[in-house]
């Protein structure tokens, strides 16, 4: 490419230049809490609500699991959308602090099975959960849209964490949402199939996303 | 040319609201720029190459730059982005040699964050130097493998696994 090219190249973006309004983060923040508040609303409507909930609240360890894996949700959520407006020099981490605080959660569920035997074989006994674990996964599947649309629509510069990030935070929100409906309180339960959601979620978001972020 | 934060800022500001003059004069005063930053960063024949991807991905991506925030970190991240790019192809089509010679330029706050010595003293020293000889100096692989005293094929081996690192090492920044 040599100068004369190059200028006109310049001539040739100025010339096609138009108005172009920037774009509000808080466009793609109304976008994602749409997505998980349709994706709950879906849930709900098909599967209802866990009994104790309408009636004022759920007991103190599955509310705890709720706002932890929420904590994620909103972190992760954040974070892919700043990602969309780049900048060297900018954090777009948040997300691995409550990551981090969320992993409390299996350690407890770990340290919960060795001491309470009756605890893990309650889980054992009922086997694979697939009924939490796509419900987990389905539900935060239009937060996980909301934000890869704004991704796609803007400038990620590191592809592959988005698709990391994009997945964490559906994997998350789904968990949230399907904790609203999941009645089993065994924190083994929730660390493990509403966890496990979030796992493959995130694994999911970075398999598959990666391509379709690249510009 | 007016190369200063608030200059860029203000053009882009106005490039956002559609006035092509301001947008010419800045996409002039980024083509100064990127020439700079990417002089330190990659062999001398592909820098206009690199600022004309850059210029055109700026072009395509105008409305994620917030008026609210520095215009330079904006531009250097989309510039920074095409660099990563274009070294995963470089690792992908194993395209080795070239006779150039390195171009100096000054580093700025923006540059110094990404400086390529730095990032090279995050490699393995054969990495490194094979990177450095070949990639940024300018010479062949048969040049190379003579100065550093490593096979041709450890050289183009060490350039793979090296440009690979970097560009995770770069993302990283």
């Amino acid at each position: 490419m040599d100068k004369v090219s190059i200028e006109n190249l310049i001539d040739g973006l100025a010339d096609e230049l138009q108005p172009v309004p920037p774009k509000k983060m808080v466009r793609g923040l109304l976008w994602t809490a749409a997505g998980w508040l349709a994706g709950a609303a879906l849930l709900l409507w098909l599967y209802g609500m866990r009994h104790d909930l309408a009636a004022g609240g759920m007991p103190a360890l599955s509310m705890l699991s709720f706002w932890l894996i929420a904590a994620t949700g909103v972190a992760a959520a954040w974070s892919a959308l700043r990602m969309g407006l780049p900048g060297v020099g900018r954090d777009y981490s948040g997300w691995r602090w409550a990551v981090l605080a969320a992993l409390s959660l299996p350690i407890a569920a770990l340290l919960l099975a060795v001491g309470d035997g009756h605890a893990a074989m309650d889980v054992a006994r009922h086997g694979l959960d697939a009924h939490c674990l796509s419900l987990g996964i389905a539900s935060g599947l239009g937060v996980g849209a909301a934000l890869f649309l704004w991704l796609k629509s803007a400038a990620p510069t590191s592809p592959t964490r988005a698709g990391w990030v994009i997945g964490l935070a559906s994997g998350a929100a789904g968990a949230t949402i399907v904790a609203l409906h999941c009645a089993d309180d065994n924190l083994i339960h929730i660390a493990l199939w509403h966890g496990l959601a979030v796992v493959i979620s995130a694994v999911a978001g970075r398999l598959i996303l990666p391509r379709f972020l690249r510009w | 040319m007016s190369l200063d934060e608030p200059s860029l800022a203000r053009l882009m500001a106005a490039s956002q609201r559609g006035d092509r003059a301001a947008y010419r004069a800045l996409l002039g005063d980024c083509r100064l720029w990127l020439a700079r930053y990417f002089a330190r960063r990659i062999a001398p024949h592909q820098i206009d190459d690199l600022v004309q991807e850059t210029l055109v991905s700026m072009h395509r991506k105008l409305a994620t730059w917030d008026s609210g925030r520095a215009f330079l970190p904006w531009l250097a991240a989309i510039a920074r982005y095409r660099w990563i790019d274009m070294l995963r192809r470089q690792r992908d089509e194993a395209e080795l040699g070239d006779n150039d010679a390195a171009v100096g330029a000054e580093d700025e706050a923006v540059h110094a964050r990404l400086s390529i010595d730095r990032l090279m003293t995050l490699l393995p020293p054969g990495q490194a130097q094979a990177i450095t000889l070949v990639k940024i100096e300018g010479a062949s692989i048969a040049e190379a493998s003579q100065i550093c005293g490593q096979s041709e094929s450890l050289v183009k081996v060490n350039i793979h696994r090296g440009l690979k690192k970097l560009a995770q090492l770069i993302e990283s920044e």
